[in-house]
């Protein structure tokens, strides 16, 4: 399914406060059916606030947040009927099996025919789910929690560090059962300080910083407009060999290319963390 | 409030109880206790009332006496023995008939007879023993003529320490699995972050708190009422000292929800018990000693579950005995309801903005 201009998910101008330190300030988005925006800044920025408050945790201090066409804290019972969470922590029970713990948020939103083994296989556990969640390891349980997050077929999913933890393979899979719902029409909210994951999921990323909002756009874009494009010269010089990283609009470049001994170009793009710093002047860890 | 999801959460507690060393532990300790102290200081699980018993004319009560149920009787052939026996406290009672007993009754005369009680001896016990001989001696005649039977208190009137102990027994049974558990598991649920997960789904706090309460009035019913089959307290009126029971799991499983709101982990959660935990059991020190002055326990909560309940179980009054100090246990559960109330919206607050902060950060702005 493609993106579509229908927003499931609008929050306007939403502020938090923990006393006099501002976490949010200010933070207006929102994510269209089929949408995957990724919500990237460095620890401590506002992501997991501004999360909390979209999936009801906290009140905001001001601001409105529509999520599926119904306000939110008013209409949240209703609203959490239709989304899936996955928080930063492996917030599971560990004396649960697998399949009990999924089993267990299935009858909390009231689901008696949710085919909890297809599920499990979906996300890599499909032989380990009557095992208790206190022998999985980190990544499993993470996959878990993904799991968890699906279990009501969400129409909204919120996703904290959904692949934290995990390896590379793990990471991947994850990757695509994302992909896969955005497919499905789900709208998703990605938070992470993963830009390779932000770059490699999202539709659009928006970068967030003390609080406040300070990009927001399809990465390419991004990279486009606000990252410097560069190029990698490798000369012959004498017994060595000389490189050389310049501007690739720049006279230097011109001048590199112009003497001898030249041997290899790249181009090279910028990353979404060169963009984040051009924006707040600091990298995201 | 949804009822299906109050069940869901409570059966998972109910899935994850076997399986946790706290609630094991909760259930466990209680009994271990009551073998004990049961064992060391009195009957392991209660010995039927005795009665000592003289024949001077081969009465035909005696035979009628030896055959009644839950009673035992034990023959002696001297009076000044047994009442000697009886003032130590070897029996609960002990009864002389005399010579032309059963003949003066039956002819209408009222005979002198001295039914002498044990001053150790449990109230309960006593009811059953006088009321066993009354019923005795009507048999002899017909039932409606009139008897005469003096009662004689032989000894220094007071309980036996296992009976003392009862209270302390009891109210560590109801306030471990009915106040610990729940608090415990909150906290757990708080620091493995599965209450976020919980409040993300359409849960909400209040129904997760009237689950974890129903964990605690389950558990705390369960454990008081095998304790007190143990040390067979329910009393001439069990349903009164089931009451009692009830009330002190309600008013134990909000205790220990307070605390459980209150705490941020573990550890917090055991100083809390540890320290709160000498008040919370102070009036059961008062029935173990009963020289002590009582009015200290007046204002602590868990004495008007207590003392209705040690009353109807060991002392033998009845319900409208103890009507207005139940009462006033309901009232102190009732005053607690919003209370824990505030103290779910606190935590939801708290919750949510703790988790996003390191643990110094400040506390959440008005929201």
């Amino acid at each position: 399914m493609a993106v579509t201009d229908e927003p499931a998910l609008r929050a306007d101008d939403l502020h938090y406060a923990y006393g006099d330190r501002v976490a949010v300030d200010g933070v207006s988005l929102s994510v269209s059916r089929g949408e995957i925006l990724g919500l990237l800044g460095p620890n401590g920025a506002g992501k997991s606030t501004t999360i909390k408050m979209l999936i009801g945790l906290l009140p905001p201090a001001a601001g409105r947040i529509e999520v599926l066409g119904m306000p939110m804290p008013q209409q949240r019972m209703q609203i959490q009927a239709r989304i899936g969470v996955v928080f930063e922590e492996k917030n599971l029970y560990p004396n649960l099996s697998g399949r009990e713990n999924l089993a267990f948020f299935a009858r909390l939103f009231g689901l008696a025919d949710v085919d909890l083994d297809a599920l499990l296989e979906r996300v890599g556990l499909g032989t380990r789910g009557r095992d208790r969640v206190s022998g999985y390891s980190k990544g499993m349980r993470q996959r878990l929690t993904v799991a968890r997050a699906l279990v009501n077929r969400p129409d909204v999913l919120f996703l904290d560090e959904p692949t934290d933890g995990l390896d590379p393979v793990s990471a991947r899979s994850i990757r695509a059962l994302i992909r896969a719902e955005a497919e499905r029409g789900v709208a998703v909210l990605l938070t992470t300080h993963d830009m390779y994951e932000a770059d490699a999921l999202s539709d659009r990323v928006a970068f967030i910083n003390e609080g406040r909002i300070l990009a927001l756009d399809a990465p390419e874009r991004l990279k486009l407009t606000h990252g410097q494009r560069s190029v990698r010269v490798r000369r012959q010089v004498g017994d060595t060999v000389e490189e050389t990283v310049v501007a690739l609009d720049g006279e230097e470049l011109r001048a590199l290319i112009g003497r001898d001994g030249l041997l290899t170009i790249h181009t090279e793009e910028a990353t979404l963390e060169d963009v984040f710093v051009d924006f707040a002047g600091r990298g995201l860890e | 409030m949804n009822p299906n999801r109050i069940w869901q959460v409570l059966r998972k507690d109910l899935q994850l109880g076997p399986r946790s060393p706290i609630v094991l532990w909760a259930l466990v300790v209680p009994v271990v206790m009551t073998v004990l102290v049961r064992g060391v200081f009195g009957d392991l699980f209660g010995a039927e009332p005795a009665l000592g018993l003289v024949d001077e004319g081969r009465s035909q009560l005696t035979a009628e006496a030896q055959a009644l149920p839950g009673v035992a009787v034990h023959l002696h052939d001297d009076a000044e023995r047994l009442r000697a026996e009886v003032t130590d406290g070897a029996y609960d009672a002990g009864l002389v008939l005399p010579a032309g007993f059963d003949d003066a009754v039956r002819s209408g005369e009222l005979p002198p007879l001295e039914l002498w009680l044990a001053g150790d001896s449990v109230p309960a016990d006593r009811a059953v023993l006088t009321a066993s001989v009354i019923d005795l001696v009507r048999g002899l005649a017909d039932a409606q003529a009139p008897v005469s039977v003096d009662v004689v208190e032989l000894g220094e009137a007071t309980l036996p320490l296992d009976l003392r102990l009862l209270p302390l027994l009891v109210l560590y049974a109801v306030a471990i699995p009915g106040g610990f558990v729940p608090a415990a598991s909150l906290v757990e649920e708080k620091e493995r972050g599965t209450l976020h997960a919980l409040l993300a789904s359409p849960a909400s706090m209040g129904e997760v708190l009237v689950a974890k309460a129903a964990l605690g009035i389950l558990l705390g019913l369960l454990a008081g009422t095998v304790t007190l089959a143990l040390n067979d307290a329910f009393g001439a009126q069990p349903l009164a000292v089931m009451l009692a029971l009830t009330l002190g799991a309600v008013m134990m499983a909000e205790i220990g929800l307070l605390l459980g709101a209150w705490a941020q982990d573990t550890n917090t959660l055991f100083a809390a018990w540890k320290a709160g935990g000498i008040i919370l059991f102070l009036p059961a020190v008062v029935f173990i000693w009963p020289g002590l002055p009582s009015w200290p326990a007046y204002a602590l909560p868990s004495y008007y579950f207590l003392q209705p309940a040690f009353a109807v179980s060991v002392e033998g009054a009845t319900l409208a005995d103890v009507a207005v100090t139940l009462g006033l246990g309901a009232a102190i559960c009732l005053a607690l309801l919003p209370v824990v109330a505030a103290a779910g919206r606190w935590l939801t607050v708290h919750l949510a903005a703790g988790r996003a902060e390191p643990a110094s950060a400040p506390q959440p702005a008005e929201v």
